[in-house]
């Protein structure tokens, strides 16, 4: 089991930056492409929605704790010490006219679970990805 | 903006974007397309996608507004030569089909006539 934490600031270029980084750690084990780019994409939505609104429009804290099993899975944790959730978390695809409103849904497709908890002050988006062992390094 | 070539043919506005379309870079290519569409009378909007490998939601939410604002004006919007990866993105979000997407060169000159 690898365990990692990643750290930034919830800028739009460090929130990129940390998904950047954590993927580019997994490519060290993982080596389908299509997966990464399907991590990419979770990490990248994750992280923008913590810069878009878990500090009011501020900067604060930004995490990224990886677990992986290899041959098996990776978990994914992004956490923001903001504002938290509240009612505005939808994970449903809004409509095709709508200009925002869709990274839950797209974390909730490139996943095979997502949820979302406060714990203490951290606001916890949790992802579960199960990845066939044919797309691990061996 | 140095990652966006401007073009024009016709009264087409042809937009080259390379690189990431994420939330770093949006607020600026939104400006700087904002400038191009007040300077006169663009008909349709062509965006190439061919060098963007990686966009995100912000990316796609561009998009969308930019089709919004050309078809209220009764205008075309035309995403040209997507890349596998944002493709995988724009289906996933059910978008694919939403846009007029044009595969090369040959069948845009085709739609410009």
């Amino acid at each position: 089991m690898i365990r990692r934490t990643f750290r930034a600031t919830s800028s739009p270029d460090q929130s990129r930056g940390l998904a950047r980084e954590v993927v580019a750690f997994l490519a060290g084990y993982i080596a389908d492409q299509n997966v990464l780019h399907d991590v990419d994409i979770m990490l990248t939505e994750a992280c923008a929605n913590v810069v878009r609104h878990a500090y009011g429009g501020g900067e604060g804290g930004l995490e990224v704790r990886l677990r992986a099993e290899l041959g098996a899975f990776v978990d994914l944790e992004i956490v923001d010490w903001g504002e938290g959730f509240g009612e505005g978390a939808r994970f449903e695809n809004p409509g095709p006219e709508s200009e925002g409103g869709r990274g839950l849904f797209i974390i909730s497709m490139l996943s095979d679970a997502v949820a979302i908890r406060t714990d203490g002050g951290e606001n916890i988006l949790a992802i579960h990805k199960q990845i066939g062992k044919n797309a691990w390094k061996t | 903006m140095e990652n966006l070539t401007v073009r024009r043919e016709q009264s087409a506005l042809l937009l080259k974007y390379e690189g990431e379309m994420t939330l770093e870079v949006i607020p600026g290519l939104k400006r700087t397309v904002e400038a191009e569409l007040a300077s006169d009378e663009v008909t349709a909007v062509v965006m190439d996608l061919s060098c963007v490998e990686f966009m995100d939601s912000s990316g796609i939410g561009f998009l969308v507004s930019l089709f919004t604002r050309m078809r209220a004006a009764g205008k075309g919007f035309y995403l040209l030569s997507i890349s596998s990866k944002v493709r995988k993105t724009l289906n996933l979000v059910q978008l694919l089909n939403y846009f007029t997407v044009v595969e090369n060169d040959e069948e845009l000159a085709t739609l410009l006539a």
